[in-house]
């Protein structure tokens, strides 16, 4: 079966081609926009084939099976991740489209972002801890470009410690592979996985565990390693802001919960637990950052940090209904994150600019904008029947279930917080009275972009109100991610050359 | 051999981390291209203890080195030149627009106005 090739292989086709079709125009986006689309379908056609059936897709890469070769694997995890990547680039391409002229943008951004979704999709679909580390760095090198080719003089030097922290992270993740390699003698997971129980005693173990949980926590940024991200992502223009806010501190998070699950041993307990009771500290600080802001991205960017928080303390809490329930949040957490981040730059679009002492007259001037904030916003903070409320519902039961009474009061207060600073976007854009300069609604981009915004509520209303459904695929892949013993199978029944 | 890798390991890696603490952007940058040849040289060391051993192309007598650190460590040596091409480049514009590359003197205005990263 050769699909999960198509995932890295076609963004980065068309990402070569965009690249050497230089000129900006309508036609190139139209190309870019069929591409993510088409990857899109073909990525949740694949996650609902998979979940139906139990069953994942492998790839021996130049027919040399693992452990030789470089395997890519698609379970349905990886395919949930890969239609959510689809889905989030396609957005952001088509909020391009309505926001500017195809001469208003960089010719390298399209290219661009399509290196960084070959990065995205192969951390997904990738069998191989040196393969993973690749990809990376394809997805970190794209990123760095992204973030600092359109930025001003003024917000150059934001880029900075971005850059500074991500190489150092990499540089771990080098030496981790090293030590995997002579933990384990091997660097594919499946031939990892099968090694898992007798390698407990091995002393490099806890620092092997340890140095990847480090740098993958730098990558999804959570408590203590977040200072890059708030002041980062709002340098970057909006569709941009709303990929990278969406999808790439969940790479980070994917990836943490790919290899306690999937590659090392499941008795890690302490582990465990350490990262628990850093997502319970990455909540409340984060949230604490986003009350703490007064400009609508600022209070955003510093939200991605607190809602990695749940997803750290549902993988942390280690039981399959809390895995269950870190898959079902980062699902709602993708869609909602990006569409947020538009409505940011829908507001700036209308008003001029999106600090919150200056905006204001929106609900008057256009309710359905509003309705679709408030929908996001209060997703975001877990209202049932919203698509947020049934992650963390999930994470609380688990949570008071194994007795961390304190994470789950932690969980509540930084909801609680949400709440309040979602309030402040609210009032202040919403419910103030129109700043001096007016609503600028003679200008034509506002009603397409609120179109774009209010499909996405949409599609996050239906995960919300169809979440049986969604639990269930979920259900599936957070099993599947624990079930090593079928992913080793399943990697090594596939034939080819080679093989031990 | 093993005892003196690990010595130059542990001296490369408390250099560049002093390095890359520092104000200094630039000093970052060595410090980044210390620690990636530290990390390279770690990597190196994962092939066990070399002596007695022959080089992974010569088939005749005695065990070969194990080879995929070897292969690992040149897709490194790529990869963080590119990143470091591209760190250079960054560092020059910075130059070219502040006048400086101190992190000090660079955040300094943030801190007074405290409306960072609003466009």
């Amino acid at each position: 079966m050769n699909l999960p090739i198509l995932f890295v292989v076609l963004p980065m086709a068309s990402a070569i081609l965009l690249l050497l079709w230089r000129k900006p125009s309508k036609s190139r986006r139209i190309l870019g926009m069929v591409v993510t689309g088409f990857l899109t379908l073909a990525a949740v056609f694949t996650a609902i084939d998979l979940a139906a059936n139990a069953t994942r897709l492998v790839l021996n890469l130049g027919a040399w099976s693992a452990p030789l070769g470089i395997v890519l694997v698609i379970d349905p995890l990886a395919a949930i991740m890969l239609s959510l990547s689809g889905f989030t680039a396609l957005t952001c391409l088509i909020y391009a489209v309505f926001e500017g002229t195809p001469k208003a943008e960089h010719p390298l951004r399209i290219p661009l972002l399509f290196f960084l979704l070959t990065g995205i999709n192969l951390s997904f679909i990738t069998g191989d801890l040196f393969n993973l580390f690749v990809a990376f760095e394809i997805m970190l090198i794209s990123s760095y470009s992204l973030l600092t080719l359109e930025a001003d003089d003024r917000n150059v030097k934001h880029a900075f410690p971005y850059l500074a922290i991500n190489l150092v992270g990499s540089t771990l993740f080098l030496i981790a592979c090293g030590i995997a390699y002579s933990v384990f003698g091997s660097l594919n997971f499946a031939h990892m996985a099968s090694q898992s129980s007798q390698v407990l005693e091995n002393p490099l173990l806890p620092a092997l565990a340890g140095l990847l949980m480090l740098v993958f926590c730098v990558k999804a940024g959570l408590f203590p390693l977040y200072f890059w991200l708030p002041n980062s992502y709002p340098i970057l223009a909006t569709p941009l802001g709303a990929f990278y806010a969406g999808m790439l501190t969940k790479v980070g998070v994917y990836v943490l919960l790919r290899l306690l699950t999937t590659v090392m041993p499941h008795e890690l307990n302490y582990l465990h637990q350490l990262l628990a009771w850093m997502g319970g500290a990455t909540m409340i600080f984060g949230v604490i950052g986003a009350v703490s802001r007064h400009y609508v991205r600022g209070i955003l960017s510093f939200h991605i940090l607190s809602q990695i928080g749940y997803m750290a303390l549902a993988i942390g809490l280690f039981t399959p209904l809390a895995l269950t329930a870190c898959v079902l949040y980062i699902i709602h957490h993708i869609i909602v994150k990006a569409s947020l981040f538009l409505v940011g730059g829908t507001i700036t679009c209308l008003n001029g600019t999106d600090d919150l002492n200056r905006t204001g007259g929106l609900w008057k001037a256009t309710p359905v904008l509003g309705i679709c904030f408030l929908l996001q916003a209060l997703s975001l903070a877990g209202i049932p029947p919203l698509s947020g409320f049934w992650g963390k519902f999930l994470i609380f039961s688990e949570g008071l279930a194994a007795g961390e009474y304190v994470l789950v009061a932690a969980a509540l207060i930084a909801g609680i917080l949400t709440l309040y600073s979602m309030l402040k976007i609210w009032l202040g854009a919403f419910w103030a009275p129109a700043p001096e300069s007016g609503v600028r609604l003679d200008d034509p981009r506002w009603k397409p972009l609120t179109a774009l915004i209010s499909s996405m509520a949409l599609v996050s209303l239906a995960i919300g109100l169809g979440v049986e459904w969604v639990f269930r695929i979920a259900n599936t892949a957070a099993l599947m991610a624990m079930d090593q013993a079928g992913y080793t199978r399943a990697v090594f029944e596939v034939l080819g050359k080679g093989g031990l | 051999m093993q005892i003196e890798t690990a010595i130059l390991v542990g001296f490369l890696f408390g250099v560049s981390i002093y390095l890359v603490l520092m104000k200094s952007f630039v000093r970052i940058l060595f410090g980044f291209v210390l620690l990636s040849n530290a990390a390279n040289l770690f990597l190196l060391s994962m092939s066990g203890d070399p002596s007695g051993k022959n080089a992974p192309i010569i088939r005749e007598g005695g065990l070969p080195v194990d080879p995929l650190p070897q292969a690992l460590i040149l897709t490194a040596i790529v990869i963080s030149f590119g990143v470091t091409a591209y760190l250079v480049v960054l560092l020059y514009r910075l130059f070219l627009d502040q006048k400086t590359t101190s992190a000090a003197e660079l955040f300094r205005e943030e801190t007074e106005s405290e409306n960072g990263g609003k466009r």
